[in-house]
């Protein structure tokens, strides 16, 4: 029987919503920081969203950035301390909208960080609005109640799609409504901070997450809905890889 | 004699005395008249072992610099008009932490997209700027090229010192200008000299935590740390120049391109009789009045000489005179004013042609 040991890293705390998929991402990423042995090397960019709770409840060093400027601030601390791991964990409205500007040039100039990016196809922090970026079509929101109309508000993008034709080090997207999808994830995460570790260049990880408040489902309604909806606009696999593991 | 001096240009010398403080990280985007900043970087900042970033905007700069400066970088990032304005989110995210970091803003003049040419008209931004918030900056206002490379090497130092943005209020024409210039010793600055950097540390041991500073040690004590900053920085780093000021019965206000004209203005007031003298403030914030304390009896008035459209440092003077004098001002927008245009304008206040200001 296999026993889970809870990351070290983790000391305080947070305060995501029941079912909240941001929880299970923290997780992943402490332990996979501390499997590699870079715990004590780890700078952690949280995003002035849901992320934020990141800041307090790890035994990192810790910054929280401008509202989707995470892959600048990243830059910044990655070109002064290159021996130090630095890692991004925000939401999509932050990476792929307010700061898709941000992201793309980060990814552009190949910065050798580890970006990941929770996709919850909502803005949870305040209060549950459409994402241009990740919301389904016909997908209901508080600022989109009729459901998202492609006429008035646009398609979602899948930002996989753009940011594997940048010439980064790995892209990928995971999911985590089984334990299956975890563990990919998981083993996505790893490759971004074994990346790092070797010097390498920009790594994402984009990660499809339930938001059950703001969806208004219950956590295993979201779970189904990520399953059978979400995943099919966006799907999980490794979109580039450097490396050469591309599926 | 210090054989160091080069003729530069103010946008070469303010980026060569960063890169002489240790400035080893610079972000920021092109923007006339300040772009000479960013190119000289882009040459030399690599052969100190500095980083050069041409960001994809202003916004990405700043919170390079903000990503920077909490690693413990000595950094600058520098900016005009329309370009500066955005950098206003990055300047209130290091005030909310106070981290040190260096600004320079070169005015030109005009709203929106205004003219590429010198102004002096951003000065309200620059020293009630900052981003949302209580936030606020020291301020220095290089008048010569000499003083571009100086007032930029030692702002590193103040910045540290109150843990606080130094802003470097230059002008299209002291910018742009070429004259010669005394650089100062290069030094190097240690990333790890502080105890507020992020590094990446054992675990175990005390972390930092880089957001708003009430969240770290509290609203009361955070509220103190800035207000008590405030104050000394305010105390502290007023300054100022003086230029035969101790029998004038006109005083002209002026800092950078202004106040050089003003300076000739004076000497050809003086030989007609006309007992004029010149304050020139080398801090915007905290603004100089320690110096209007300090004015003799026999000042009847004040006269600003700002490019600009309306009287905008007249406000800090009436602030620093507590409206005991009348103040004029000469306004001369984006012409740099001539020493003729001042002597006059003066001689139409001393025969009571002009009405004083109020404000506008």
């Amino acid at each position: 029987m296999a026993t889970y040991r809870k990351p070290v890293s983790i000391i305080n705390e947070a305060g995501w919503c029941g079912g909240c998929g941001h929880g299970v991402v923290q997780r992943l990423i402490t332990e996979c920081l501390e499997e590699l042995g870079l715990q004590d090397k780890a700078v952690c960019v949280v995003d002035i969203a849901c992320s934020y709770w990141s800041l307090d409840a790890l035994d990192y060093d810790a910054i929280a950035g401008p509202h989707g400027r995470c892959a600048a601030v990243a830059t910044g601390i990655k070109k002064v301390r290159p021996d130090s791991t630095v890692y991004v964990h925000a939401g999509d409205g932050s990476s792929y909208v307010i700061g898709l500007s941000e992201t793309c040039y980060t990814a552009i100039r190949d910065i050798p960080i580890t970006m990941i990016v929770v996709n919850n196809g909502i803005f949870g922090m305040t209060g549950g609005q459409m994402n241009l970026a990740t919301t389904l079509i016909g997908d209901k929101t508080v600022s989109s109640k009729e459901g998202r109309d492609a006429d008035t508000m646009g398609h979602p993008v899948d930002m996989l799609n753009i940011i594997k034709n940048l010439d980064v080090e790995f892209a990928a997207r995971g999911a985590l409504y089984d334990a299956k999808h975890i563990d990919e994830t998981k083993r996505y995460i790893k490759r971004g901070f074994e990346n790092q570790m070797n010097k390498k260049g920009f790594s994402i990880i984009e990660v499809l997450s339930p938001c059950p408040t703001n969806w208004k489902m219950t956590p295993i309604q979201a779970m189904e809905k990520i399953k059978n909806e979400n995943e099919k606009m966006f799907p999980v696999g490794i979109y580039t890889d450097r490396g050469g593991e591309t599926v | 004699m210090n054989t160091d001096y080069v003729l530069m240009k103010g946008n070469e010398a303010i980026a060569e005395g960063a890169l002489r403080a240790g400035c080893r990280f610079y972000a920021g985007y092109p923007i006339t008249p300040q772009s000479e900043i960013l190119e000289y970087m882009s040459l030399n900042m690599g052969k100190r072992g500095g980083t050069f970033i041409q960001g994809e905007n202003e916004i990405s700069s700043m919170s390079m610099i903000w990503g920077a400066a909490a690693a413990g970088a000595r950094c600058m990032s520098s900016s005009s008009g329309p370009g500066y304005d955005l950098k206003q989110e990055g300047i209130s995210y290091l005030s909310s932490y106070n981290l040190p970091a260096v600004i320079v803003y070169a005015m030109r003049y005009g709203l929106g997209d205004g003219e590429i040419t010198a102004g002096q008209d951003s000065y309200w931004e620059a020293v009630r700027g900052g981003g949302h918030g209580d936030s606020r900056q020291i301020v220095l206002a290089p008048a010569s090229v000499n003083e571009c490379a100086s007032l930029t090497y030692e702002a590193f130092d103040i910045a540290e010192k109150y843990r606080n943005v130094v802003i470097i209020l230059s002008d299209g024409a002291v910018s742009q200008m070429i004259e010669k210039c005394n650089l100062p010793e290069p030094k190097e600055h240690d990333i790890d000299e502080f105890d507020w950097v992020i590094s990446g540390k054992p675990l175990g041991t005390k972390k930092n935590k880089v957001t708003n500073l009430d969240r770290t040690i509290g609203y009361e004590a955070s509220d103190k740390y800035v207000l008590d900053k405030y104050k000394t920085m305010f105390e502290n780093e007023q300054r100022w120049e003086e230029f035969e000021t101790d029998d004038a019965e006109l005083v002209l206000v002026a800092y950078g391109i202004s106040s050089r004209v003003c300076k000739t203005a004076v000497r050809q007031a003086r030989k007609n009789g006309i007992k004029l003298g010149l304050l020139r403030p080398v801090t915007v914030w905290p603004f100089p009045r320690k110096a209007f304390e300090k004015m003799p009896e026999s000042v009847k008035g004040y006269v600003t000489v700002e490019m600009s459209l309306s009287t905008q440092m007249g406000e800090d003077v009436l602030l620093a005179v507590k409206h005991s004098k009348p103040l004029y001002s000469y306004l001369t927008t984006y012409h740099i004013p001539t020493a003729d245009g001042i002597v006059d304008y003066c001689n139409s206040v001393i025969a009571g042609d002009v009405e004083p200001r109020e404000v506008i």
